[in-house]
C-alpha cells in the first residue's frame, strides 16, 4: 500500500524524473504527464491524492491546470513547481487554491518534505 | 562746416529767405521814406514859391495901378537879388518882358511855341490861366519854375490910365525861376541818412533774427541729427540734452524715450536670444540624458525579459543536478573524497541558481509594490540581517539617522535588497576592516524634496574607468566566482522604478560614498 497517489505534470523529462527518484523511495506511488491536457486526460480517469504542476508549460500553464482541478477535483492537492521563484505567482497560485509551492532547483529533501507536507495536513 | 553747408542747412534757407525778404523790404522802404521826404520838400519849396510869386506881385500892384516902370523894374531887380533866386520876369498879356531882375531880358518877346506859353496856351487858344509850376534841370541843380496870372480887377480897369478894357481877364504874368539848390542837397543829405537808418535797422534785425534761428532751431536741430546718427551707428545710451518746454525740447524728449525703448528693447532680445540659446542646451542635455535613461532602461528590461526565459530553462537541469547530487551524495560515507567532489557539483548548480536569481531581479524591479515606507526603518532590518554575519565582525557598523526624515513611497522588500546590496559591496570595498556610515537627511534639490541615504565606506575607491560601468549587468571588480555583477545593475533599476537615483563620490586610497536618493511624499496636513 503507498503513501498516496501523486501526478507530476511538468515538461521537463529532467524534472519528472527528479521527482520520481525523491518520492518513489519514500513509498509514494507516482504517474507523469508531459502537459496540462495530458495530466488533465490521467485525472478524469483516475483519482490522485496530489498533483505536482510546472507553472510555464506550453499549451496550458500552471495556473490554468490548477484552476481546472480546483473545479473538478477538488479534494486533490496542488503544489505548483516555479521556476521564476516570484512572490506575485506564488500569492496568486495560494490564491487560487493550491496548497504551496516550491522552487526550482529544489534539493530532494526539500521535495520529501513539502509532499509530506501536504499528506500531513490531508490525513488529520 | 556752417559755410559749406549753409545754402543746404535749414538755417541757411531760412536765413536767405528772410535777408531777400529783409533786404526787398528795406529798399521798398528806402524808396518810399526817400520818394515821400522828397515829395514833401517839393511841396513845401513850390508852396514857397508861390508865396514869393505871391509877393512879388503884391509889392508891384501899387506901381501897376499907378503906371510907375521905373518903380516895379527897381522892385523887381531888388526881389531879384535874394539868394536862391534867378530870375524874376514879369510878361504883359502879349508875351513881351515888362519887367525882369535881368535888364537885358526887358523887352524880349516870348515865342508863342515856347514851353513857358504853352503851359497855359495851345494852339486853339488859351485853356486855363491857373498858376503852375515846372522843374527843370540846370547845370548844376535843378530850378522851379513858377508861372502866376496877374488877372484883371476893378482897380485895373477902372484906373485913369485905361490900359486894360474890363473883358480882358488876364493882364500878364509873373515868373519866378527858383534855385532847388537847397532842397536837392537836402534831399540828398537826408537820402544818406535814411539810407543809413534803413541799413542798420536791417542789419540788426538780420543779426537778431540769425542768432534767434540759430540758438532755437539751428543747434537744436544739429543736436538732433547728430543723435538720430549715433542712434543709427547702434550708440542707443546716447542722449540729446536740450532742456527746453518747446516743441524741440519735446522732441528732444521724445528721441530720448524711444532710444530709451529701443535700447530696452534690444537688450531684451539680447537677452531673449542667450536665454534661448541656454535653454535649447539645456533641453537637448536633458533629451540626452533621458534617451540614455532610456537606453539604459530599455536594456534592463529586455535583460529582465530575457533572464526570466533563462530562468525557467535553466532552472530545470539544475533541478536534475541538484536531485541527483543528492541522490548520490547518500551513496558515500560521510568525509570522503567523493562526497566531496559531489558537494563541489552542488555548491556549483546553487551558484548557477543564484546568478538566476539575480538576473530575476531586473524582471521583479519592475513591479514595484509601493506603500508609505520611513527609511529607517528599513535600514534597520536590513542592519539586523548583516550584523552577525562573519564578513562584518571586524567593520565597524555606525548609522546617523535622522529622526524627522520624510516618509516615502516605496517598495520596502525591494528596497532592502537595494540597501543590502550597498553594505555589502562596502564591507567588500574595505576588505573586513574599516568603517562603514550610514547617513540619512532630507534634502532639497531645485525645490524639491528628498530623502538621501548615504552609504560611506573607507574601502580602496573606485577607478575612473570602472565608474561607467558600475550600473552595467554583469560588470564586477570582484574575484570570479564572488561577485554576479548584478546587484548595483539592479539596485539602479529599482532606485530608478521609484523615481529615485544613485550617485557616487569615490577617491582612490580614501574610500567611497554612495548616495541613494528617493522622492519625499508630500506632506499631508
Amino acid at each position: 500500500m503507498s503513501k498516496g497517489k501523486i501526478l507530476v505534470i511538468d515538461d521537463e523529462d529532467i524534472v519528472r524524473i527528479s521527482c520520481s527518484r525523491s518520492l518513489v523511495p519514500e513509498g509514494y506511488e507516482l504517474k507523469m504527464a508531459k502537459n496540462g491536457p495530458e495530466g488533465l486526460k490521467m485525472l478524469e480517469e483516475e483519482p490522485f491524492d496530489l498533483v505536482l504542476t510546472d507553472l510555464k508549460m506550453p499549451n496550458m500553464d500552471g495556473i490554468e491546470v490548477l484552476g481546472t482541478i480546483k473545479e473538478k477535483w477538488p479534494k486533490t492537492d496542488v503544489v505548483i513547481v516555479t521556476g521564476y521563484q516570484t512572490v506575485e505567482t506564488a500569492v496568486k497560485a495560494i490564491k487560487l487554491g493550491a496548497f504551496d509551492y516550491i522552487e526550482k532547483p529544489f534539493t530532494p529533501d526539500s521535495l520529501i518534505a513539502t509532499v509530506a507536507n501536504v499528506f500531513r495536513a490531508r490525513n488529520r | 562746416m556752417l559755410v559749406n553747408k549753409s545754402f543746404n542747412s535749414l538755417t541757411g534757407k531760412l536765413i536767405l529767405t528772410i535777408g531777400t525778404l529783409m533786404l526787398a523790404g528795406s529798399v521798398l522802404f528806402w524808396l518810399f521814406l526817400f520818394k515821400h521826404q522828397e515829395k514833401e520838400l517839393l511841396a513845401s519849396s513850390v508852396k514857397y514859391g508861390y508865396s514869393f510869386v505871391d509877393y512879388i506881385r503884391n509889392s508891384t500892384r501899387y506901381g501897376m495901378l499907378t503906371v510907375q516902370g521905373t518903380l516895379i523894374q527897381q522892385t523887381v531887380e531888388a526881389v531879384g537879388i535874394a539868394e536862391g533866386i534867378m530870375n524874376v520876369r514879369i510878361f504883359d498879356n502879349r508875351g513881351k518882358v515888362a519887367y525882369s531882375s535881368d535888364k537885358k531880358h526887358v523887352g524880349t518877346m516870348l515865342d508863342k511855341s515856347s514851353a513857358l506859353c504853352l503851359r497855359c496856351h495851345t494852339a486853339s487858344g488859351p485853356t486855363k490861366d491857373t498858376p503852375s509850376w515846372t522843374i527843370t534841370k540846370g547845370d548844376q541843380y535843378r530850378i522851379l519854375n513858377i508861372v502866376q496870372p496877374i488877372y484883371n480887377e476893378p482897380a485895373c480897369y477902372n484906373a485913369s490910365c485905361h490900359a486894360h478894357p474890363k473883358e480882358q481877364r488876364v493882364l500878364g504874368l509873373v515868373e519866378a525861376d527858383l534855385s532847388l539848390e537847397l532842397l536837392d542837397h537836402s534831399i540828398k543829405q537826408q537820402g544818406v541818412a535814411i539810407t543809413v537808418y534803413v541799413l542798420a535797422f536791417s542789419i540788426v534785425i538780420s543779426g537778431t533774427l540769425c542768432i534767434i534761428l540759430w540758438n532755437f532751431v539751428s543747434t537744436p536741430v544739429t543736436m538732433l541729427a547728430q543723435g538720430m546718427r549715433k542712434v543709427a551707428a547702434g550708440d542707443l545710451d546716447y542722449k540729446i540734452t536740450i532742456n527746453r518746454k518747446d516743441e524741440i525740447g519735446e522732441l528732444a524728449n521724445t528721441f530720448n524715450t524711444m532710444s530709451d525703448e529701443l535700447r530696452k528693447a534690444k537688450n531684451e532680445s539680447m537677452q531673449w536670444s542667450s536665454t534661448l540659446e541656454k535653454k535649447v542646451q539645456e533641453k537637448t542635455e536633458a533629451i540626452h540624458r533621458a534617451q540614455q535613461q532610456l537606453i539604459h532602461s530599455e536594456k534592463l528590461a529586455s535583460l529582465g525579459r530575457m533572464a526570466a526565459g533563462v530562468a525557467h530553462e535553466i532552472n530545470s537541469p539544475l533541478t536534475g543536478i541538484v536531485t541527483f547530487g543528492h541522490l548520490l551524495l547518500k551513496k558515500f560515507p560521510e568525509g570522503s573524497e567523493d562526497r566531496e567532489d559531489i558537494e563541489v557539483i552542488i555548491d556549483q548548480a546553487n551558484r548557477c541558481s543564484n546568478i538566476i536569481k539575480g538576473l530575476l531581479g531586473f524582471a521583479r524591479a519592475t513591479t514595484a509594490d509601493k506603500a508609505q515606507t520611513n527609511i529607517n526603518d528599513v535600514l534597520n532590518s536590513t542592519l539586523n540581517i548583516v550584523k552577525n554575519k562573519a564578513d562584518f565582525f571586524n567593520i565597524k557598523l555606525s548609522t546617523n539617522l535622522d529622526p524627522a526624515l520624510s516618509m516615502i513611497k516605496a517598495d520596502a522588500p525591494q528596497l532592502q535588497q537595494v540597501f543590502l546590496n550597498m553594505i555589502v559591496n562596502a564591507a567588500d570595498a574595505c576588505e573586513g576592516k574599516g568603517s562603514i556610515t550610514i547617513t540619512t537627511s532630507n534634502v532639497n534639490d531645485n525645490g524639491q524634496d528628498f530623502v538621501q541615504i548615504e552609504f560611506r565606506d573607507t574601502g580602496y575607491g573606485i577607478k575612473d574607468e570602472d565608474l561607467e560601468k558600475i550600473f552595467e549587468p554583469f560588470f564586477t571588480t570582484k574575484p570570479v566566482g564572488k561577485g554576479t555583477g548584478l546587484g548595483l545593475a539592479v539596485s539602479h533599476g529599482i532606485i530608478q522604478e521609484h523615481g529615485g537615483k544613485i550617485t557616487i563620490s569615490t577617491k582612490i586610497g580614501e574610500g567611497t560614498s554612495f548616495f541613494i536618493r528617493l522622492p519625499a511624499m508630500k506632506e499631508t496636513a
